[in-house]
């Protein structure tokens, strides 16, 4: 179990962590989401050991990190954002070197390298120098030098970074298939992931947790939902029926230029509305092309609770599209759209890759529409 | 400990510093016992000794410059600082390796008074290898200290640079007593300079505007105050601070035959300064 009570860190004058208070439990995953210079790696940092705090304590495993730290750090396994490698060292050495400095059993240290390049799959690089190896091995070897000894607590910074969408598949398995042993604590910019592994998610914005929750508490908590119609039917025509249904809160029209009318509505009650809006359409008279739905997602959640008045927030809205987007292209990862959807539509889900191709493509829609906007 | 002292053996033995520092050592020293010893006839290894001390210039940077600031380039001191060893096991492990790759012409040269024997060294045997003795603490105290400048940054060069100027100033400052004067007045101005160079130094390490001012202002008026009082006490006060950084006359000492343990003290106690330097410098980093 992890706690943090009232931390704080300051770099001169900028606060970095303003007096963060969270408890972590076992056996479970956490997600730490935020915006960049939102604290995430500072706080991971000051958990591992790596800085000192300002202000406040840190309890990991019952020993306080900053009175206790080699009994604290004996039970944490980090990466950190920038994968600790030496690149003069094959991954067999690395390996070992890390599984001796923490204090693996000189007996069990082979053992350890062995089984931590298998979960890692990169026993085919074993013998080959680091400097030699991809971002995504590179990253792969991070990783493996964090599960290395099988620490109670995992410490992730943006696990996933820079590999490729098979990859990222795997880890993500890995995060969970370890999750169930350990505690695993990650930070992310992408929302799709977080929601997709973790059972708890941390937003932190501008040094101060934000919220605190599980992704499907926190979607259900901020309500609603917009659902797009493309129609050969002119606004006119579709905008009483559009009005008349129960909880609109607004409805807007774009000429797609082919012949078509593109509807948004906006709802902000709960459950799936396109059943109400396609009976009132086809009542209307109004014939349709597609009706989609998207609820409010944990993006949305995001940006509500970071969105400030400061600069950053835009930054991280755009690595947060492209995040997006190189994932959409990959199909491998179930887009915010396509994630509650498949909570509303078990048929589709079945249907896997089908289903991906089509709900990136919605999601690449939102985007450009957001673009156009 | 052990795992990093290994870890950084095998870099050591596996990169371009280990052999290039090995190599410079046995070149220079085997150079001066081919001309002092073997040309000349001499029979004492203290020549060659006292005139192999200019490898520092070269084995300093070569084997300091990457020790941490290597480690904060690759953010691999992050992988260091967050596994349960503590920072006293890691400064040591780097800093026995260093002193262990060292230590390996330093073996060598333990040969050469047995060459000497047929020339009469015999009887010098014990001088000799004082002489080495002396030249091996020198080189400990230098390897600490170009430790702890490569702790203070994580560019290769000026970390380099850093070490081949502090060996440049430590071996020139014996001179450097003569440009100062040993009157009372110029010491309360040598004085005065000191106390602004800690007001800069407090200034870089908190950012504290008034507190440097504050410590200059402090300090400087203390020595004035002193001087007022007792403008004697100052003479030749200037040259004892300087000596501090003289590891050349605590080295020049032995060549004149004296050997003492003081001196031997003096590079013992200046390893373990740079030791617990870089420990400091390091736990500061962690706090800033």
């Amino acid at each position: 179990m992890i706690e943090v009570r009232n931390l704080t860190k300051k770099y001169g004058d900028h606060i970095a962590v303003d007096h963060l208070s969270f408890k972590v439990d076992e056996g479970q995953v956490y997600g730490f989401l935020g915006p960049n210079g939102a604290g995430k790696s500072t706080t991971m940092n000051i958990m591992t050991g790596y800085l000192a705090a300002t202000e406040g304590d840190v309890i990991i495993n019952g020993y306080n990190i900053l009175e206790e730290p080699e009994k604290a750090k004996r039970t944490i396994g980090y990466l950190p954002e920038i994968p600790p490698l030496y690149p003069d060292m094959t991954v067999r050495e690395y390996l070992t070197f890390a599984a001796e400095l923490k204090k693996v059993p000189r007996k069990e240290v082979k053992l350890a390298v062995v089984h931590a390049m298998q979960e890692l799959s990169i026993m085919d690089v074993a013998d080959r120098l680091i400097r030699h190896l991809s971002k995504g091995y590179k990253q792969r070897v991070g990783f493996a030098q964090a599960i290395i000894g099988d620490p109670e607590t995992l410490i992730l910074d943006e696990p996933t970074v820079g590999l490729d969408p098979k990859q990222i598949i795997e880890i993500r398995e890995l995060i969970k298939s370890l999750g169930r042993r350990h505690t695993v604590i990650l930070s992310s910019h992408i929302l799709a992931e977080v929601s997709e592994i973790c059972d708890t998610v941390l937003i932190m914005s501008r040094g101060r947790l934000v919220a605190l929750d599980s992704p499907e508490n926190l979607a259900r908590k901020s309500a609603g939902a917009t659902v797009t119609i493309t129609s050969p039917a002119t606004a006119d025509e579709m905008r009483p029926v559009l009005e008349g249904l129960e909880h609109v809160t607004g409805v807007d029209f774009t000429d797609d230029g082919e012949g078509t009318v593109t509807a948004h509505v906006t709802f902000d009650g709960e459950g799936d509305p396109r059943k109400d809006i396609i009976t009132a359409l086809t009542a209307g008279g109004c014939s349709y092309y597609s009706v989609d739905v998207q609820r409010a997602s944990l993006e949305d959640i995001f940006l509500e609770l970071t969105d400030s008045e400061d600069e950053e927030y835009d930054d991280t809205d755009d690595e947060m599209t492209e995040d997006a987007e190189s994932q959409d292209r990959s199909n491998s990862v179930k887009t915010q759209a396509g994630m509650v959807s498949d909570e509303k539509e078990p048929e589709s889900s079945e249907s896997d890759s089908a289903a991906d191709t089509e709900q990136s493509e919605t999601q690449e829609e939102a985007d450009s529409g957001e673009e156009a906007e | 400990m052990r795992a990093i002292y290994k870890k950084e053996i095998k870099s050591y033995a596996t990169s371009m510093s280990g052999p290039i520092a090995v190599a410079v050592m046995l070149l220079v020293v085997g150079y001066m016992f081919r001309y002092y010893n073997l040309s000349y006839g001499t029979a004492s290894l203290v020549y060659t000794v006292f005139n192999s001390n200019l490898i520092f210039y070269i084995v300093v940077p070569v084997l300091t410059m990457r020790t941490f600031t290597d480690e904060r380039r690759q953010k691999t001191d992050q992988l260091l600082l967050t596994a349960p060893v503590s920072l006293i096991d890691i400064v040591l492990g780097k800093y026995f390796a260093l002193i262990t790759v060292f230590a390996v012409p330093i073996l060598v040269m333990c040969i050469l008074p047995l060459i000497l024997i047929p020339l009469g060294g015999g009887e010098m045997m014990g001088t000799a290898y004082l002489s080495i003795l002396v030249f091996f603490a020198m080189g400990c105290a230098y390897l600490s200290c170009g430790m702890f400048i490569s702790s203070l940054t994580d560019n290769l060069i000026i970390s380099a640079i850093g070490g081949i100027l502090f060996v440049f100033a430590t071996m020139i400052i014996h001179n450097a007593y003569s440009m100062v004067s040993a009157s009372n007045f110029a010491s309360l101005i040598f004085f005065i300079v000191l106390a602004v160079l800690l007001g800069i130094l407090v200034y870089v390490m908190t950012k504290f505007y008034w507190a440097s001012l504050g410590v200059i202002l402090v300090c400087a008026l203390a020595a004035f105050a002193a001087f007022m009082v007792s403008p004697d006490w100052f003479g030749g006060k200037s040259e004892k601070i300087l000596s501090i950084f003289d590891f050349f006359s605590h080295f020049e000492s032995f060549a004149y035959g004296s050997f003492s343990i003081p001196d031997l003290l003096y590079f013992v106690s200046v390893s373990v300064a740079g030791v617990v330097l870089t420990i400091a410098r390091i736990q500061k980093r962690r706090w800033s």
